[in-house]
């Protein structure tokens, strides 16, 4: 058996409701500090994260995951769920400048891509 | 028995105590792990940073910080994240966690996982 040289965290909960978009974040970056391969795909409610223009400091007083983002860019991906996006309304041209839009045979391939040797972290 | 000692192990528990059972469940998967001679190492994050909170008294629940005390002994490394144990009132100084639990940054996860054959996060 191998040890894990890679990590993928899932996160499909909205910002600021819940402390997890945070959390994982914060997993993803210390990875690809400790030259662990990281990315971060978001699904579901997950993909509020990777919309640009976000204000929370200002409306509620909390650090912006936008910012977040662009600090696991470029040695992390930030895959965003395509499906996600245009069920909440959103398009392409409303997400941060990391973000890599998947479709459904993306995600699979990503996925299938991922060995043995990675982490799966839902957060 | 397969010897598994040198594989490592690695729970990523995010819940608190009582209100959901993935503390409980974490606790069974590592005494399983340590029974099969795996190292085993627990990192608590978010809510799951409760768990070790001395003085516990659930009434209608095992005490769950005893389970994870009887993990220790058997030799399971538990860590707590600092970030989220010091939000939620549990430091180093004021001696709040059951011994043996450490306080530590994230990056400790991200050793782990390096160095881990197996990484399962525990949540809702």
């Amino acid at each position: 058996m191998i040890e894990l040289d890679s990590s993928l965290i899932i996160i499909d909960r909205a910002p600021y409701g819940y402390e997890d978009a945070f959390s994982g974040f914060y997993i993803c970056i210390a990875c690809l500090n400790k030259e662990v391969d990281s990315d971060v795909l978001l699904l579901g409610d997950g993909v509020y994260s990777a919309l640009k223009n976000q204000d929370s400091e200002n409306a509620l007083n909390f650090p912006s995951v936008e910012d977040l983002t662009y600090l696991i860019f470029p040695e992390g991906s930030l895959f965003v769920h395509e499906k996600s996006l245009k069920e909440r309304g959103f398009m392409a041209k409303d997400l941060v400048e990391a973000a890599e839009l998947i479709n459904e045979q993306e995600l699979y391939e990503i996925l299938i891509s991922k060995t043995k040797k990675t982490a799966f972290l839902r957060i | 028995m397969e010897n598994n000692s040198k594989k490592m192990l690695t729970i990523v528990l995010t819940e608190g105590p009582y209100r959901s059972q993935y503390a409980d469940i974490a606790y069974e998967i590592a005494s399983s792990a340590l029974y099969k001679k795996y190292r085993v190492n627990i990192f608590l994050y978010m809510d799951a940073t409760h768990i070790p909170k001395k003085e516990q008294n659930p009434h209608s629940f095992p005490n769950v910080a005893q389970k994870f005390r009887k993990l220790m002994k058997q030799g399971a490394k538990i860590r707590a994240c600092v970030r989220c144990a010091t939000a939620r009132g549990h430091s180093c100084t004021q001696k709040s966690y059951i011994p043996g639990i450490t306080i530590t940054s994230i990056y400790e996860l991200a050793e782990w996982i390096k160095k881990s054959h197996r990484v399962i996060s525990l949540g809702d």
